[in-house]
């Protein structure tokens, strides 16, 4: 399996790459400015992919953190690992081009709106998880104690959401809603782009850390087995 | 069919292997003493028979039923002395262990009670809280949970640490009557005097290999462990 | 049947540890007392702020005094190694989980019991026909903290810096607690009709359904293997 992501994770990275160059160019350059927001509008290509990422960030947690409840596969558990640490990255772009955004928009860099506190709380949660694991010496407890915060932060973040929309709605409604596409061709082509290298992106990152977790503990367990010998 | 069977256990931390393929075997009926120096892995086994780890790789059997699959049932059958005594500190000794049996699902008469403190020789204690008992008290009050509970299979750290002469004499002959009524018994020690009045079997544990000595010259041995 | 012995066993351990002890029930109180004066001083206010801050204010103490018990709650079960016990003991792990939650549950009622009366007269307010609905969200709010909050303190106390990392792991989940809670105080305090804040108390309803049974369920992962 590692052997496969090493393979693979190569093509993602440059993929991805690639992906976000043209998007870049035709999103910073080739495309009109908005008719209401002007230049302004061109943070979007960034901030909606890293929005969407740092989402999946969290799906991807959500599921191998089942996976590794019911399965107890290690790398699972390194895969878990590796998007919530990824996920940190996007979640804080996220909310970085969030509030560069709001700022010349909305006037303000930070409104309480349910989006941005689920983001928030949804970074929180990331860095929660990460903090616990450090704070485990056991191994197989701390992976099961990360999965069972991973899986309960799972089911309040939608809550979180609704909670905070009834709260106060202040935010704008999405761009692309799913009756159909809001945004003319010319804005939306780059945002796809955008968005698929973000993707490829986002595998390529957690690949490489996945791989990086389970070497590690790979070489702390030989580590351990010479010492074992070295003392008889 | 064995009491208590270990087939090559195994169990690794971050850093170091505890454990190396350890397997014995005590029948039911039997005493098995386990010796070994402090860091040797005594502790990390009765763990791993307790349901309490996992092994890294290896399993157990306790009475026939595997100790991983079959983890509820062997919890059943089992109970563990150890160096915690499992007592809540504001509780009164009878009500500790009427916690103790009501979590087991038994309720044993008031009478029992009192008759199991008194053969431990602490019923002159019953209604004091735990906050007040030494740590031998806290250990005979373990006998009384142990003689009122009849487990099917007894794991003991260490007993013998911190009773006193009386105290010793009272565990051994609890042990022996346990394992009259077909109970396995495995316990580690570092008193061999004592371990070597009950043992079947004995072995020792050494950076976490297992090698069996003979009960006999397990006195007379020169090695320190 | 065994399992609502559990629970039963459990709850009376607990209450009757803190009616001998009253550490919990004191220091959750007089830490709740000294957060209210520190917030009455910080912000110097006029009798109509008041009003308008004290539901915050109200909930703010409830949970900073929750967490305080919470933690209370498994470092209990520490001493003399009872939370291994619990482990070994063949009892459904979802009992052990709803036995602690009741004694949590009602710990942390009682100091609000208390607590409320001096919000009462502090602020000056008018509750004495609406007692069944304030009532109503000190329960649903309040079952909300200690459901997530019992799960996440049998979490922390088996690990490092446990003091820390309990409020940094709860506190973020319950957001919609807090919100929920404020919201629907406020609205009972202003006089608004019910429908204007009826979705507030379903939204604590519906938060503690979900996170009893999510936490029920993912107990058995936090004591075993």
């Amino acid at each position: 399996m590692i052997r496969k992501i090493r393979k693979y994770e190569g093509w993602f990275g440059a993929t991805g790459a690639v992906c976000i160059a043209v998007g870049l160019y035709f999103g910073l350059a080739a495309s009109p400015p908005d008719s209401y927001q002007g230049e302004v509008v061109r943070i979007m290509y960034v901030h909606v992919p890293f929005a969407s990422t740092s989402m999946t960030a969290y799906g991807v947690l959500t599921v191998a953190s089942l996976w590794y409840l019911w399965k107890r596969d290690p790398l699972i558990d390194n895969l878990a690992h590796a998007s919530a640490g990824i996920g940190v990255f996007f979640t804080s772009g996220a909310l970085y081009t969030g509030s560069i955004w709001g700022k010349p928009t909305w006037n303000t860099w930070w409104t309480w709106d349910a989006r941005l506190v689920s983001f928030t709380i949804l970074l929180l949660i990331l860095i929660g998880y990460l903090m616990l694991r450090t704070f485990i010496e056991d191994k197989e407890r701390e992976s099961r104690y990360a999965a069972i915060l991973a899986i309960v932060g799972a089911v309040d973040l939608p809550i979180v959401h609704f909670s905070v929309e009834w709260w106060r709605t202040l935010h704008q409604p999405l761009s692309i809603s799913q009756r159909g596409v809001a945004i003319a061709g010319v804005m939306l082509y780059p945002l796809i782009l955008m968005s698929v290298g973000f993707y490829l992106l986002f595998t390529y990152m957690v690949g490489v850390r996945t791989q990086m977790l389970y070497l590690k503990q790979l070489l702390e367990a030989k580590k351990g087995r010479l010492l074992g010998e070295v003392h008889l | 069919m064995y009491g208590i069977r270990g087939i090559q256990l195994s169990q690794s931390y971050r850093h170091y292997q505890v454990l190396k393929e350890v397997s014995f075997e005590a029948a039911p009926g039997e005493c098995y003493a386990l010796f070994g120096p402090n860091g040797a892995g005594k502790t990390t086994l009765l763990k791993i028979l307790a349901t309490l780890q996992k092994p890294s790789s290896g399993r157990f059997e306790m009475m026939g039923h595997d100790g991983i699959r079959d983890r509820n049932r062997v919890r059943e059958i089992l109970l563990m002395i150890a160096h915690g005594s499992y007592l809540y500190n504001e509780l009164d000794a009878v009500e500790n262990l009427r916690f103790a049996l009501g979590l087991r699902g038994l309720s044993p008469a008031t009478r029992e009670i009192k008759l199991a403190l008194d053969r431990v020789g602490i019923g002159a204690f019953a209604d004091f809280k735990i906050r007040s008992f030494s740590e031998g008290m806290k250990k005979r009050l373990s006998i009384a949970r142990a003689m009122l509970v009849r487990p099917k299979v007894l794991l003991m750290d260490e007993p013998y640490s911190s009773l006193d002469e009386r105290g010793m004499k009272i565990m051994n002959d609890f042990i022996r009557e346990s394992a009259g009524q077909g109970a396995a018994v495995l316990m580690t020690s570092h008193n061999r005097v004592q371990s070597a009045e009950v043992a079947g079997k004995a072995g020792v544990l050494l950076q976490g290999v297992l090698r069996e000595i003979a009960v006999k010259d397990l006195v007379a041995a020169h090695e320190l462990f | 049947m065994n399992f609502f012995n559990v629970i039963r066993w459990l709850a009376w351990k607990d209450l009757l540890s803190e009616l001998r002890s009253r550490e919990n029930i004191s220091s959750m109180f007089f830490f709740a007392l000294i957060v209210i004066l520190i917030f009455s001083f910080s912000f110097s206010m006029d009798q109509q702020t008041a009003k308008e801050l004290m539901p915050g204010i109200m909930w703010v103490a409830f949970v900073f005094t929750g967490i305080i018990g919470l933690g209370k709650s498994f470092t209990a079960e520490l001493q003399n190694d009872c939370l291994e016990n619990l482990q070994m003991n063949p009892i459904p792990r979802g009992a052990i989980y709803l036995g602690k939650l009741a004694s949590n549950l009602l710990f942390m009622l009682i100091v609000e019991v208390i607590l409320f009366p001096l919000f009462v007269i502090f602020f000056n307010l008018d509750v004495f026909e609406k007692l069944p609905l304030f009532v109503l969200i000190l329960t649903t709010g309040t079952l909300g903290v200690s459901a997530v909050g019992t799960l996440f303190s049998a979490m922390t106390v088996q690990i490092r810096a446990r003091e820390v990392m309990l409020p940094i792991l709860l506190l973020p989940l319950i957001v919609p607690v807090m919100i929920g809670a404020v919201e629907a105080t406020g609205g009972v305090l202003r006089s608004e009709p019910i429908s204007l804040y009826r979705q507030w108390i379903e939204l604590l309803i519906i938060f503690d359904v979900i996170f009893t049974i999510v936490s029920f369920w993912l107990f058995e992962f936090i004591l075993d293997h």
